[in-house]
């Protein structure tokens, strides 16, 4: 750091005494005599002390900097160290990564480096700057220029890339680079395509154009295939870039015979075991079997697809891999790419899947290879993801070819022993027509199902196999689509009427379950066993025959019961009238939804009403009292009108009019429950509380009525005993008159 | 398979006058009646026999739409031969030669052979560009021309034969530095003798069926 400052203090000049000029002073100065000093040593030595600063002040420098360093690397051309520090310094701006010096200063924003990326390319032409710097035979400078258009493309790989496509000769200039003798700036130019041509399908072309695959085998081959070092890597992964889904790119590597030229790369020496696989050789070889991969890709059009399996046969290729796959010592997850990528190679086409099915394991007794990978894939010892590449690999052995098939079954066959295969068959077809389909076509397949089925040893294996034999066959119809006409669902089922028998079918198909070996593997998904020999029956095949056990027995005994046809067309017919049960069962719970509503809101009306007859009672009692009340003074007076009289006739005709209001009150009340009672009875069925309700109801209204009554008649007897006295009584009826109801 | 050479080509010329449909009738001898756009750059390769020996094409048909003229640029440098086309049935397309010719001349290494072709000459009712016009501007300019047709097929064989054997002969000359391969030329791997096993016979000529490896 003194070092540093002694070095801007020379550039600079010596600060005013007493004060320290602040970073961004000190940038700014720097930046100013970089650009207008007329001196070059000036401009350099600026230079020099902006790149030191850059690390640890890279916004300051960039902020301020950022044109006069471009500026640099157009005007001082000639100066090849000056342009050097420029580079450095813009590389340094505008990176990616964070510096260690930068960890303390947390106000520096993540992203930089991409926005003086951004800044720095909003002119096309800087970038035309940069590639002319390719050209510089310079050592440093070549390597600065191609570091800065790494850490470009890093931050801005698809703007950069256009901008990159769009000079005449951009790629071409990169592509050069690669024949650079010093090795530095080669591996360096391997980074830059590998980022260059990322996505890029113009740019992968062009590359391809400018003879990338000899440049890049011919590296390969020099750094010792999969033993060289990283370098080996970076150039399969710029072909890796270069091919995958580009099929002008695969044509061209295809027709360019590169695919010949991959071969080396799987050669492993016979003492490897020993040696051992070092990470680098690991990732040397995953990385062309991904490129084997890329070029067989399932996603391609399958004329190339098929070009490329022949041309791998036909150079060895596909031999060399399975050699992988039989050598010793070879660590799992290549073991796993290796098989997947067989797979592959082989997939759909007849020639190669032939080659594979010819392939002898060197075991003792040996044995075919293919049959060594499916008791791999069965065992669980074996690391899961290389089961399933097994079983893609089967897959592709099978696909779109009988031969293999036949082949395959054949091999499995005779060996009765090997009851493991069967349980992998049943895994294999249970659920799955196409396979059933594809095995029903296999000549002698189903013949030896049967005859294992029928057979009457009684050795504990073969009473297994016999069982296995059975359960397949039950597979075979349940899981049938009648595309094969040989073996439809009801010529299988008529066979086994006729060969076995129903019962001895149920039988045999019962045994396996019954086994000694399924009840212990039945237990533990781990294999807990003594010797591989009593490896027959595994976890998996359980849980799989006891979810289809059942199904299988009652689908055969029905099956031969009705037949198929019948079945399903009596099935559709139940699933119409639970259907149509299910829709009426909604429709009724919708109903009683609401009627429970209703009754709650008839309940509520009903409380009101009776609150309110309780009113009127009260209201009853109180005229009561008052009528008697009033009638006492009358009786002993009976004789001539006095005022006393007129005041009793009033008072008589406002009890009157109370007694209107009252007949009023219960006319309506009468409607009111008549109303009710009429909604009562619509909701009595669905709601049988109401009802009770209704009968209190009804008690109270009667009660109600009844003291009705009894006013009213109390006032008759009133108005008669007011006639009785000479007193006239006015009717109701003119009020009724005004009232009509 | 072995080669004795390889050359690497370009077809070069405005949308539409019939390159893709060239290389397809060279490559697959199949033509294609509807216009499939080129985006970028297409590959296609055929092997073919000159002077007894077996010489692989390489050819990148280009885009001839303006948009793709930069990617176009960047094939001149490694390219040995180029076929620059036009429609003798659209006189734009015969007056853009010159434009055509400059970028060639100044990206492309200075020994490329360059044939002209006067395309679609089965529309000779619609002919727009006179076959002495063509001729003229082929003497004018040092082009090897011929006018074709990929929809019949006429000459085309020719034309990319043709333009082999210009190849060849600069290469006897010594004109062409054979071992750069940015010249677009290679040498076979096994340089002269006839390879060993696999499909694909040299018949004089040099019509291999396309489509084979
Ligand atoms: N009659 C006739 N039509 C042709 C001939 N060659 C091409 N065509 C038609 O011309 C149209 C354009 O052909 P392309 O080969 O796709 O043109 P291109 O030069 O590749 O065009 P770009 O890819 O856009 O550069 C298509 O409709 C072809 O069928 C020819 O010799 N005769
Ligand atoms: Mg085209």
């Amino acid at each position: 750091m003194n070092f540093l400052k002694s070095g801007i203090k020379t550039v600079l000049g010596a600060p005013e005494p007493g004060q320290q000029p602040s970073v961004a002073e000190t940038v700014e100065r720097l930046v100013e005599r970089a650009s207008n000093s007329t001196l070059l040593e000036d401009r350099r030595d600026a230079c020099r002390a902006l790149k030191a600063l850059s690390r640890k002040y890279r916004l300051e420098v960039g902020a301020q900097g950022l044109d006069t360093l471009r500026q640099i690397l157009e005007l001082d051309r000639a100066d090849n160290e000056t342009i050097n520090y420029a580079l450095d310094t813009l590389n340094n701006v505008v990176s990616p990564s964070q510096f260690e010096d930068e960890e303390d200063k947390p106000h520096i924003p993540m992203n930089i480096g991409d926005q003086f990326t951004e800044m720095f390319i909003k002119d096309p032409h800087n970038i035309q700057l940069i590639l002319d710097l390719l050209d510089e035979y310079d050592f440093r400078v070549r390597l600065s220029a191609v570091q800065f258009l790494i850490s470009l493309l890093t931050n801005r790989t698809k703007d950069i890339q256009e901008i990159i496509l769009d000079k005449p000769m951009g790629v071409s200039k990169m592509m050069d680079l690669l024949g650079d003798t010093r090795e530095v700036i080669r591996n360096e130019t391997l980074l830059l395509l590998i980022k260059l041509t990322k996505g890029n399908a113009n740019i992968q072309k062009i590359v391809a154009f400018e003879n990338a695959f000899d440049r890049l085998f011919e590296i390969v081959s020099s750094e010792g295939y999969s033993d060289g070092g990283i370098i080996v890597e970076d150039c399969l992964l710029l072909m890796l870039n270069l091919l995958k889904n580009n099929s002008s790119n695969i044509n061209f590597f295809k027709e360019g015979s590169y695919i010949q030229k991959m071969l080396p790369m799987f050669n492993i020496p016979e003492e490897s075991e020993e040696i051992g696989w070092s990470p680098q050789k690991v990732s040397n070889l995953h990385c062309m079997l991904q490129l084997v991969r890329t070029l067989v890709s399932p996603s391609n059009s399958a004329q190339i697809i098929s070009n490329c399996q022949k041309i791998m046969k036909n150079v060895g290729l596909l031999d060399a891999m399975c050699n992988i796959l039989m050598a010793s010592g070879v660590p799992a997850d290549i073991l796993t790419e290796t098989i997947n990528s067989v797979g592959e190679v082989v997939r759909g086409e007849g020639s190669n899947q032939e080659f594979i099915g010819n392939v002898i394991a060197p075991s003792y007794p040996p044995r075919p290879a293919i049959i060594v990978l499916l008791m791999s894939m069965v065992n669980e010892k074996q690391p899961f993801p290389l089961r399933c590449a097994v079983l893609y690999c089967f897959q592709c052995y099978l696909s779109h070819n009988e031969m293999s098939q036949a082949n395959l079954v054949q091999t499995l066959l005779p060996s009765s022993s090997d009851v493991a295969l069967l349980m992998l068959l049943s895994q294999w077809m249970s659920h799955c027509p196409a396979a059933v389909s594809a095995f029903l076509q296999v000549p002698g397949g189903v013949g030896y199902l049967v005859n294992q089925t029928s057979s009457n040893e009684h050795d504990d294996n073969e009473c297994l196999l016999q069982g296995l034999s059975a359960f397949l066959l039950a597979i075979c119809i349940n899981f049938n689509d009648d595309s094969v006409a040989s073996y439809t669902r009801d010529s299988l089922k008529q066979l086994l009427l006729k060969r076995v028998g129903m019962e001895l079918f149920c039988a045999k198909l019962g045994e396996v379950s019954r086994h000694e070996l399924y009840n212990k593997a039945a237990k533990h998904p781990q294999l807990r066993v003594a010797s591989p020999k009593e490896v027959l029956i595994d976890y998996e095949f359980c849980r799989l025959f006891k979810s289809l056990e059942s199904v299988l027995g009652h689908s055969l005994a029905e099956r031969r019961a009705n037949g198929a046809e019948a079945d399903e067309a009596e099935l559709e017919q139940y699933k119409a009238l639970i259907r149509q049960q299910d829709a009426r069962l909604h429709e009724l719970v919708h109903q009683l939804d609401a009627l429970a509503g209703q009754a709650r809101e008839l309940q509520s009306t009903l409380n009101d009403s009776l609150a309110a007859n309780s009113l009127l009672k009260d209201e009853n009692t109180l005229l009561k009292a008052q009528v008697s009340a009033n009638s006492i003074p009358i009786q002993p007076k009976p004789t001539q009108p006095d005022p006393k009289l007129v005041q009793y006739e009033e008072r008589m005709l406002q009890l009157n009019g109370e007694v209107f209001r009252l007949n009023e009150e219960v006319t309506r009340l009468n409607g009111e429950v008549d109303r009710l009672n009429g909604e009562l009875k619509t909701a009595k069925d669905a709601e049988k509380n109401s009802a009770e309700e209704l009968e209190k109801l009804k008690k109270d209204q009667d009660d109600l009525l009844y003291l009705l009554a009894n006013y009213d008649s109390k006032t008759n007897e009133y108005k008669m005993r007011l006639l009785q006295l000479g007193e006239p009584v006015e009717d109701d009826e003119p009020a009724e008159e005004d009232n009509p109801t | 398979m072995a080669y004795a050479y390889l050359f690497k080509y370009i077809i070069i010329g405005d949308t539409g006058v019939g390159k893709s449909c060239l290389l397809l009738q060279f490559t697959d001898k199949r033509f294609q009646p509807v216009h499939d756009l080129t985006i970028g750059v297409e590959f296609g390769a055929r092997m073919i026999t000159i002077d007894g020996k077996q010489i692989k094409l390489q050819i990148w048909d280009t885009a001839g739409q303006e948009a793709f003229r930069s990617i176009t640029r960047s094939y001149y440098r490694g390219a040995a031969g180029a076929l620059l086309v036009y429609d003798i049935t659209r006189r734009e397309t015969f007056n853009h030669l010159t434009t055509w010719l400059e970028d060639a001349r100044q990206h492309s290494n200075s020994n490329m052979v360059i044939m002209l072709i006067g395309n679609k000459s089965d529309l000779e009712s619609r002919r727009e560009v006179k076959k002495e016009e063509g001729e003229a501007f082929a003497r004018e300019h040092g082009l090897v021309f011929m006018e074709t047709s990929a929809k019949t097929a006429a000459n085309v064989e020719e034309a990319f034969i043709n333009t082999a054997k210009e190849i060849y002969e600069k290469i006897q000359e010594g004109v062409f530095d054979i071992n750069n391969e940015a010249n677009g030329i290679k040498i076979g791997p096994q340089h002269s003798t006839a390879g060993a096993g696999g499909a694909g016979g040299a018949g004089a000529g040099g019509a291999p069926p396309g489509g084979c490896c």
